[in-house]
């Protein structure tokens, strides 16, 4: 009964296709939301660095800093980018003295941002080349959630100390 | 906080990966952190408490070197059954991309992840021949740490991902307290005596010993009592051959020294010589050489260059060329006052590559790494020194 053979060899390939599509819908579905968890943590991260930016231009520096970080603290998503990046500006314009806690608090935050950053960028990246692949795109997994989008700054580390200060 | 480090390499050979983990594992819990090791030993090998044995390994030639791993469905099974035991925080595991344990720790975890890559290799060819392989173990991986420039050039350009540069650690304090060999360094005034180092295999030809053989040639027949202190692994014939034989009682071999004795032989002499001619992604030996106060003559490699503070911590001489170097040294070995600074400027370089500063910015990084699975911002203090 050759016929038999097709049968089992039809329902073997059949079995594989379906095993690659469950594992790649898998895939796509852990990569965007970890892409997600990554921005939360980002968010987290820059609200902390402008936060403690604010309670250093209350003591020192005063009004241009303070400026600053409000206005990254309130910036809208289209112009939060570039709000941060005049944030880290402004910060690099003014001497930071790692022996104070209010600019150690700055300097820590910007330390923790900039690897908060590094990690997001990749994990986006990750999410949008699985997302990009032909055959997810062709049966659109992943469709419910948004394209994860790069944040697009400057580099933040502020001086490089030579010692991680012990918080 | 709980922290699960997987070495690929089997901790019965001494080497780069293995001391790294190691130290890293000591530095950590001294902070008050719990740390697990997974790594392939011998059943009878003695292993420090933090251990775990995932079975012997078996020599592969691999990488230009043969290394000795642990790969297959029994290690897969211990693997699973360490991370089960574990319930680890975070992952963290070394040259994840080599077929090792570390490379089954990453496909076996879910949760954080972190992983340091040591050599600037471009990739392993095992995995070049399958970019989607190599594909899915980058995607389970959160965090990537380089400890050297060329290997994070390496993440940026091959691997298409970006990577926190943190240096290797040394133990300072183990080699600045180490007690220097009977006998050893001995005298070295103006115009006579003084003793020379290296370490490393000298048979190997991007180590440059040549380069070092042919100044201490040079330099022994005008300077009597210049000794030189070889140590690594090889067989002393192929070492002795390549001096001519009035000069052979003036040049000692000790052999593969284990890391305590690494520290010692670094302490008995001058100048301790990184002739390399290419190939090092960070000079680790340079730093540990700093630590134990010893002065530095190294070829102008990036990476060395790097190390010394662009020259200011030791003493630079063009690459592969042994008349620049004997003048370095006739003129080092002369100047006390000289090698003094060169040390003290050593010192504070040093203080940067301390394990305990080390393992802080490593804690900053499996921080970042959490954050990005769970969503949850950790504190400061939580990661701090607890």
């Amino acid at each position: 009964m050759p016929h038999m053979w097709w049968v089992v060899a039809a329902s073997v390939v059949v079995g594989l296709v379906a095993a690659y599509l469950i594992w790649t819908a898998g895939r796509v579905e852990r990569l965007q939301g970890r892409a997600e968890l990554a921005a939360r943590a980002l968010d987290a991260h820059l609200l902390r660095r402008a936060a403690a930016a604010a309670v250093l231009a209350e003591r020192r520096f005063g009004v241009e800093l303070y400026a600053a970080s409000r206005i990254a603290l309130d910036a809208s998503p289209d112009e939060r980018e570039a709000a941060e990046n005049d944030l880290t500006r402004q910060l690099r314009s003014v001497r930071l003295d790692p022996g104070d806690p209010d600019c150690g608090a700055v300097i820590a935050a910007s330390r923790r941002l900039a690897l908060s950053r590094q990690v997001h960028t990749d994990l986006v990246r990750d999410a949008r080349s699985a997302r990009s692949r032909p055959l997810v795109r062709l049966l659109r997994m992943g469709r419910g959630r948004e394209w994860p989008r790069y944040f697009d700054i400057d580099d933040p580390t502020l001086a490089v100390p030579a010692d991680v200060p012990a918080n | 906080m709980r922290i699960g480090i997987v070495c690929p390499y089997s901790f019965d050979v001494p080497g780069g990966v293995q001391n790294h983990v190691m130290d890293l594992a000591e530095a950590l819990i001294s902070l008050g952190h719990e740390v697990s090791v997974l790594a392939p030993a011998d059943e009878d090998s003695p292993l420090p408490a933090y251990v775990v044995s995932a079975g012997r390994a078996v020599p592969l030639p691999y990488n230009g070197s043969v290394a000795r791993i642990a790969f297959g469905p029994v290690s897969t099974a211990r693997v699973r059954r360490w991370l089960t035991n574990g319930d680890f925080d975070v992952l963290h595991v070394h040259e994840p991309l080599t077929l090792s344990l570390s490379l089954l720790a990453v496909l076996s975890a879910r949760g954080p992840v972190v992983a340091t890559f040591h050599t600037a290799m471009t990739r392993s060819r095992v995995l070049a021949a399958a970019q989607g392989v190599l594909q899915i173990v980058l995607e389970r991986i959160t965090a990537r740490i380089a400890v050297s420039a060329l290997a994070r050039k390496v993440q940026v350009e091959h691997m298409d991902g970006g990577a926190v540069e943190i240096p290797n650690g040394v133990a300072v304090a183990k080699f600045a307290d180490a007690e220097p060999l009977p006998g050893w360094p001995g005298e070295c005034v103006p115009g006579t005596g003084g003793t020379l180092g290296f370490l490393g295999r000298f048979t190997e030809a991007r180590k440059g010993f040549p380069v070092l053989r042919d100044a201490f040639v040079a330099l022994a027949a005008t300077r009597p009592g210049l000794r030189l202190l070889v140590a690594g692994p090889g067989d002393p014939d192929d070492l002795y051959d390549q001096f001519p034989t009035d000069l052979h009682e003036r040049v000692t071999f000790l052999g593969l020294v284990t890391e305590p004795d690494k520290a010692r032989m670094l302490r008995s002499v001058h100048l301790y010589v990184a002739p390399n001619t290419g190939g090092e992604s960070f000079g680790m030996i340079l730093t540990e050489a700093l630590a134990a106060g010893t002065t530095v003559v190294a070829s102008d490699l990036d990476a060395f260059r790097r190390v010394l503070d662009g020259g200011r911590a030791g003493r630079l001489f063009p690459t592969g060329d042994p008349v620049g170097l004997r003048d370095a040294l006739a003129e080092l070995l002369d100047d006390p006052a000289g090698r003094t600074a060169l040390t003290a400027c050593g010192d504070q370089v040093v203080a940067n590559f301390d394990w305990p500063v080390v393992a802080r910015r490593v804690l900053e990084v499996y921080a970042a790494a959490i954050e990005a699975t769970d969503g949850r911002v950790i504190d400061q203090e939580w990661v701090g020194l607890g």
